[in-house]
């Protein structure tokens, strides 16, 4: 049983990615302002034009389970950030606890060097895995935002309490940080630690408000379509059970 | 990245994880993917621990990195390289379980992650105040005040237990954390799925490729 409701909430969502994606390009989305994705695009062009680093975290998680997808999401938008930062004389630095993690981020950022002609300026340990346990990989970003000259934080992954910390760092480091999670008590953490702190699904939402692609915007109409028929089931189920219609 | 290789992964990659997730969808006893997929998952399991000792060389080769180029903080990494050359060799020769290699765990690694914890306790206090100056608008004032209701709520008194405004508290923080905070929290935890699925299906239908682009 639901193993067959998993495969009906899969097609309906491939189906509707797909019927958003055609019709993006008619019809084009029009998403609420983040105001962390607004302020992003500033901070990684002050940051080029200063010399100083964007860095990006993709968390504390692993590649395998599903923490792996903020650090999907992080991913994407690295790729767009690579781009932006490939002609400065820092290029972006990307931080992981996890090992394979930091080979997907040396492959995405060497895409992207390669992509706008600046393949040489790729460089390998541009992607460091700073250490494997949550705790120790925030204890040592002082340090690396310090002798990096980081002035923009970027940690979209997945992160455990030790994310508040990360941020804060950042914010000691005087850097903008944009900050998500897809752990809600470390959302709430972050909430009060980041400059930019990311609520719920914004953690996801990157590639769309960066204009990753269609199937990016598309993901966040999709969502909101899906979301909606759950809230009418639970609404409806919760009218039933107080009637006393079903057990 | 050569147009040769993003033809070959893309498929590879994409049949791999469409036979995978396919493998859970099906019932085992009719499924002729579950073989498949366990032999796939296994070997995902062997490259994640491919993957560490690939990450442990990439932490050598940046430290390594930073004291030949004598760049700044490169006493920092004379410090990791020197203790984890140390870690690694006697947990090599002499096991994990060498009272050495558990002296370095129970005296160095744990106090430093647990003052960490602590640390941790200190600097959301100070974000808490820093919030309000930082970002004046009433979700800030609700974050403050909640968060101040549920600790007065959850702590002791120093007055003892007995008093009708801590019991009011108690009241209101149960009513807070069990009603709002757990309605808000699965409300954020559904957000959160939707968009990893959506991420997940990006990978599947090849508009995302975090492996080769």
């Amino acid at each position: 049983m639901s193993q067959t409701l998993s495969a009906i909430l899969l097609l309906l969502f491939i189906l509707l990615l797909l019927g958003y994606a055609a019709l993006g390009r008619r019809r084009p989305a029009l998403f609420r302002p983040i105001p962390g994705f607004d302020a992003l695009g500033e901070a990684i062009e002050r940051a080029v034009e200063a010399g100083d680093r964007v860095h990006v975290s993709l968390g504390t998680g692993s590649l395998l389970g599903p923490e792996a997808a903020p650090a999907l999401a992080g991913l994407s938008l690295l790729s767009r950030i690579a781009t932006r930062t490939s002609m400065s004389d820092r290029p972006a630095v990307v931080t992981a606890a996890d090992g394979a993690l930091v080979m997907l981020a040396q492959d995405t950022l060497r895409a992207a060097y390669s992509r706008v002609g600046a393949g040489q300026r790729y460089r390998h340990t541009s992607a460091r895995m700073l250490a494997p346990s949550p705790f120790a990989y925030a204890a040592t970003l002082p340090v690396l935002l310090a002798t990096e000259n980081v002035s923009a934080n970027i940690l979209v992954g997945s992160f455990g309490p030790e994310g508040a910390l990360a941020a804060d760092f950042g914010r000691q480091a005087s850097s903008f940080v944009l900050a998500g999670s897809d752990d809600v008590p470390a959302q709430a953490l972050m909430y009060a630690t980041a400059e930019h702190p990311l609520i719920g699904e914004e953690v996801f939402a990157g590639g769309a408000y960066l204009q990753l692609g269609a199937l990016h915007s598309a993901s966040l109409r999709a969502q909101d379509a899906v979301r909606l028929i759950l809230v009418l089931v639970i609404l409806a189920a919760t009218a039933l059970r107080t009637l006393g219609l079903v057990g | 990245m050569k147009l040769g290789a993003y033809l070959l992964w893309t498929p590879v990659a994409v049949a791999a994880g469409w036979t995978v997730l396919l493998g859970y969808l099906l019932d085992d006893a009719v499924n002729p993917l579950a073989d498949l997929r366990l032999l796939l998952l296994r070997w995902a399991v062997w490259i994640a621990a491919a993957a560490v000792l690939m990450g442990l060389l990439n932490l050598l080769t940046v430290h390594w990195s930073k004291i030949s180029l004598l760049e700044p903080g490169w006493p920092y990494s004379a410090l990791v390289l020197l203790f984890f050359l140390t870690t690694l060799v006697l947990g090599v020769v002499f096991g994990t379980d060498y009272p050495i290699v558990s002296l370095l765990f129970q005296y160095v690694q744990l106090p430093v992650e647990a003052s960490l914890m602590g640390l941790l306790a200190i600097t959301l206090v100070l974000a808490g105040v820093r919030l309000m100056l930082r970002r004046r608008h009433l979700t800030s004032a609700i974050f403050l005040v909640v968060a101040v209701l549920v600790l007065l709520g959850t702590g002791p008194w120093p007055g003892g237990n007995a008093s009708a405004l801590q019991e009011a508290i108690v009241v209101g923080r149960r009513w807070i954390t069990q009603v709002f905070a757990a309605g808000g929290a699965r409300g954020i935890v559904i957000g959160i799925a939707l968009g990893a699925i959506t991420t997940g299906l990006r990978v599947l239908l090849a508009s995302d490729r975090p492996y080769a682009d």
